[in-house]
């Protein structure tokens, strides 16, 4: 197995570009996550790795062998690239059965020893399907043919694994059965690996490295804890569950909320190129709710909020407050805040606190919305759409 | 103190640098590079398919011309040509409306079936299987004015029992419009049924749960849903129903019902033939055919947005509509039972008389049909001349849709083969049979009289068909499981061979055996094309009927129609029993 280097990918679909002068390098047995929202070119650019798509420009070569190069006529035909790939919907031939789905690869590259070395039972054994060698797909449940789908992509040993959303159309206790069995996989494997997706905890489960993806070019690419800690932008924040925003003003006392309460961030500095005014992001679980009376920690930011709507969650309340309107949602503990929680009333006064290590801070980024793909409140469709500031003093 | 500050522009996206010219000249030399192979095969088959299905068209318009389109001066001079014209357009018209009321109300019928009723579905499909020829023929026997068993019948009842013949006289323009409507019932229903089938048991059961009743339903929802299929069906119709030769000849030859078909076949088979004012006649046909074809190519656009998933199918629909299985039973009784009873009791018959003997019924006229070598010849030749054609068509059909389904970089050549497997649709089979007739004699291919020249206007008839039937396939089957195979390692040919082809089996299946039936029946092109000495079941039922052997045309008939019947059991042996489900 080999890694892969891809350098200035571009792919118009019509007028659109879709992948924008993509640069990306892929280790040797790594695995590597394309992460972001529906249209920012994640899918185009695995297809156009597979030979699926046709690029308009760049550069794509598997190890040292060039696959692909727009300059030198260089088009590997997908079939000849010695690849795997996954497909969001399974993609298994309805006509052959399950032991005939994994042996194809093997079969029609002509790799009759393996088949005859029983590499299509373990390659079932892998995914815990070698019960189900003889049913055909349509008696099999879809997290069934899912794992036998990734048999089938690893079972010829390929340059590299591609995964287009395989975890999409299975239902939430399936997919996180898969998504162990994926990693399992990887890590006794260790084959190198492409995996598309627009949910940050597969991301983050599954990455060794992630690539955050936006309007067709890297945004950001990182190790998953470092795209956790320091997202690069605004957008990264935002997609990896920084969902509460706060617009805020530098001013002669330093950062104030837009109604112009004091935000004391201490030696926390803007990471991207904020200026006199900036966005802080923050996870909805870093925020606490704190009622008039309750002592904040020691260097807590406190924001005088009020209450907009609880829900109960089971252990906590996902409660949405508004600061200054700017809505933030935050989680509070039941059994501490339970109690008074379910007697307030809309409107109620209460406080916020967070950390200020727990900011992250960008420059504005008011004409896009992020398209998070997450759970998020009403705080990210009220702001970002003010242009006019005051500042305080 | 109050600033304003503007947005700042950090993110507004960088204008896209534009593409440097070298870069683009080397894509798009590299999109020819690669593909080319197949780009040649491409062009090559629609060559091919061009000089089959357009130049026997050309060359009978370049002969009209000639001379100062002396053909179309002796077509167009003749003074009954505007009782031929108007009778053509009211064969058309009224033959569609009397298709699409009936077509609708039988798919509407069927939708609405209760379960223990369902196989009659297959009811409405049936006729097809049954050669337009013997309908006709049998109607004959039904409702000619002097010896029709039905006319006879009739003459019994009180008011009409002054009568010597009639009441209803078969040979006239009316009635053979009511039986081309009676013919093309089936070919609507077909469209609007599998139009039927994209509609959502939930929208009618909404309409119901609103208080809808089933005429409302009807009215209201179902209808407006099936506009497109209408419209589609609806020009089908109307193309196959001015086509319409069958009937206009058998029936109304002897009493002067004259039809633009039948002026064709006329000018071709007096003596000189004047192929020129043939096709000259022809031509209205040949336009209208064109601006169908191109009016759905500029309506429908895109196929592919078509082509829906999912959802419970309008079939799934639970009904206890007892008035639909009155309706598909009466529909049954006369488009079915009614043309056969009359040519059994022909064929059984020594001879064809007004009443039956029921004493002196014999199978000689069988006997008779199966001791002549001509007849024994005749079957052989359909059966070769069809199989061979069907043969041809499939794989022919299966990489013209592919052209059309996946070749979205071929562009002109997809919009050639576009338009050349639609043509046959549009335009009438006795143009092509005329037109094949004056290709076919003279170099640089003299075909005439032998099997092959069947074959190849058989293959361009059934063109259409092995296309679009196998397209809708490839279109419902998508892309992924053919990218699934390249991704696994296996090049386009073995992808096709071992998960497209199997994947499309039914549908491929289902294509041969609509194209068995349509082509062990053809009779317009047949008897253009055919010679003394090599005739098609429909032909050699056509001389029998013009000599007066009426219970051997009987005979003849009801062989055809096993002959068929035999062929669609074959398919469905092979194909499992939904093989003219899909349809």
């Amino acid at each position: 197995m080999s890694g892969f280097n891809v350098q200035g990918l571009t792919k118009r679909f019509g007028a659109t570009t879709v992948v924008d002068d993509l640069d990306l390098s892929v280790e040797d047995g790594e695995f590597v996550v394309l992460l972001g929202p529906s249209g920012c070119g994640k899918t185009t650019t695995l297809r156009c790795l597979a030979g699926l798509e046709r690029p308009e420009g760049g550069h794509i070569s598997f190890g040292d062998r060039t696959v692909f190069d727009s300059g030198r006529h260089v088009d590997i035909a997908t079939h000849k690239r010695n690849i795997g790939m996954v497909f969001q919907s399974y993609a298994l031939w309805p006509h052959l059965t399950v032991r005939k789905n994994i042996g194809y690869p093997l079969k029609v590259r002509g790799r009759k020893d393996a088949l005859r070395g029983g590499a299509v039972e373990r390659a079932a054994e892998m995914v815990d399907t070698q019960a189900l060698l003889d049913r055909y797909p349509a008696q099999l449940s879809g997290g069934q043919q899912q794992r036998v789908a990734v048999a089938r992509g690893l079972v010829a040993e390929p340059d590299l694994v591609l995964f287009d959303e395989p975890l999409s159309n299975l239902d939430a206790r399936l997919r996180d059965q898969v998504r162990t069995q994926i990693h399992q996989l990887h890590q006794r494997l260790r084959f190198s690996a492409v995996f598309v997706t627009h949910d940050q905890s597969e991301a983050f489960a599954l990455g060794d490295r992630l690539a955050i993806m936006k309007a067709g070019r890297l945004e950001q690419l990182d190790t998953p804890q470092r795209v956790f800690d320091e997202p690069a932008s605004e957008y990264v924040a935002a997609f990896i569950g920084m969902g509460n925003r706060l617009e805020l003003t530098r001013g002669e006392a330093g950062w104030r909320t837009e109604s112009g309460e004091v935000v004391d961030l201490a030696d926390r500095t803007p990471e991207r190129g904020a200026g006199d005014r900036a966005v802080a992001r923050l996870r909805k679980q870093d925020l606490h709710l704190l009622r008039s009376s309750d002592q904040a920690p020691a260097h807590h930011v406190v924001l005088g909020a009020t209450l907009v709507t609880t829900e109960f969650g089971g252990r906590h309340y996902d409660v949405l407050v508004d600061v200054g309107g700017q809505q933030l949602s935050l989680e509070a503990d039941t059994r501490e805040h339970g109690a008074w929680l379910r007697e307030a009333a809309e409107g109620a006064p209460v406080l916020v606190g967070f950390a200020p290590s727990d900011v992250r801070l960008f420059a504005p980024d008011l004409d896009e919305k992020p398209q998070t793909g997450l759970a998020l409140t009403g705080a990210e469709a009220r702001t970002g759409g003010t242009h006019t500031v005051a500042s305080g003093v | 103190m109050t600033t304003t500050t503007t947005a700042p522009a950090v993110s507004q996206p960088t204008a896209q640098p534009p593409v440097p010219g070298r870069v683009r000249s080397a894509v798009d030399r590299f999109t020819a590079r690669r593909g080319w192979g197949a780009r040649l095969g491409y062009l090559a088959l629609v060559l091919f398919l061009g000089y089959l299905v357009v130049l026997p068209l050309y060359r009978l318009q370049a002969l009209a011309f000639e001379d100062g389109a002396r053909g179309y001066d002796a077509q167009y001079s003749r003074p009954d040509i505007g009782s031929v014209i108007w009778t053509t357009v009211k064969l058309g018209g009224v033959s569609l409306a009397i298709a699409m009321v009936l077509g609708t109300l039988l798919a509407f019928a069927t939708s609405r079936l209760p379960a223990k009723f369902a196989w009659l579905r297959v009811i409405p499909v049936l006729p097809i299987v049954m050669p337009a020829i013997a309908s006709v023929s049998g109607w004959a026997f039904l409702l000619s004015p002097g010896p029709g068993y039905l006319n006879a019948a009739f003459r019994t009842l009180p008011w009409w029992d002054h009568l010597e013949s009639g009441p209803i006289d078969v040979y006239t323009p009316t009635w053979i419009i009511i039986l081309t409507g009676f013919g093309l019932t089936s070919f609507v229903y077909l469209f609007v049924s599998a139009g039927m089938a994209g509609i959502s048991a939930e929208h009618l059961e909404a309409a119901q749960t609103s208080g809808s009743s089933t005429v409302g339903v009807f009215f209201r929802v179902v209808l407006p849903l099936l506009r497109p299929s209408l419209v589609y069906g609806g020009g089908v119709a109307l193309l196959l129903g001015l086509g319409q030769f069958t009937g206009p000849l058998l029936l109304g030859s002897n009493t002067g019902v004259k039809v633009l078909t039948t002026e064709m076949y006329r000018r071709v088979s007096e003596s000189p033939a004047d192929f020129a004012a043939a096709a000259a006649a022809g031509s209205p046909l040949v336009i209208l055919g064109l601006v169908v074809v191109f009016g759905q190519k500029a309506l429908l656009g895109n196929q592919s947005r078509f082509v829906t998933h999912g959802g419970k199918a309008f079939r799934s629909a639970p009904a206890r509509s007892w008035w639909a299985v009155g309706t598909v039973v009466v529909y049954g009784l006369v488009a079915l039972v009614a043309p056969l009873f009359g040519l059994i009791a022909v064929a059984l018959s020594p001879y064809w008389s007004e009443t039956i003997q029921w004493n002196a019924l014999t199978l000689d006229n069988f006997r008779t049909l199966l001791s002549t070598p001509d007849v024994i010849d005749s079957v052989v030749t359909s059966l070769v001349a069809s199989s061979v054609a069907v043969a041809i068509c499939v794989p022919l059909g299966f990489a013209m849709a592919n052209l059309l389904v996946r070749g979205r970089r071929y562009t002109v050549l997809r919009l050639a083969g576009d338009l050349i497997t639609a043509l046959p649709l549009g335009i009438p089979a006795v143009i092509f049979g005329v037109g094949f007739l004056l290709t076919y004699t003279q170099p640089p291919f003299i075909l005439y009289g032998t099997r092959t020249v069947i074959i190849l206007v058989y293959v361009v008839l059934m063109l259409p068909f092995a296309t679009r039937l196998q397209m809708t396939a490839l279109l419902a089957l998508g892309e992924t499981y053919a990218e699934a195979s390249s991704t696994s390692g296996a090049s386009s040919a073995v992808t096709n061979v071992r998960i497209i082809l199997p994947l499309m089996r039914p549908a491929i299946l289902s294509a041969v055996a609509l194209m068995f039936i349509l082509l062990t029946h053809e009779f317009a092109a047949s008897l253009l094309v055919r010679a003394p000495t090599t005739q098609v079941m429909g032909t050699r039922l056509y001389d029998l009927w013009a000599n007066g052997f009426y219970p051997q045309v009987a005979a003849m008939a009801l062989l055809m129609t096993v002959v068929t019947g035999l062929g669609v059991g074959v398919a469905m042996l092979i194909g499992g029993k939904n093989v003219l489900d899909n349809l």
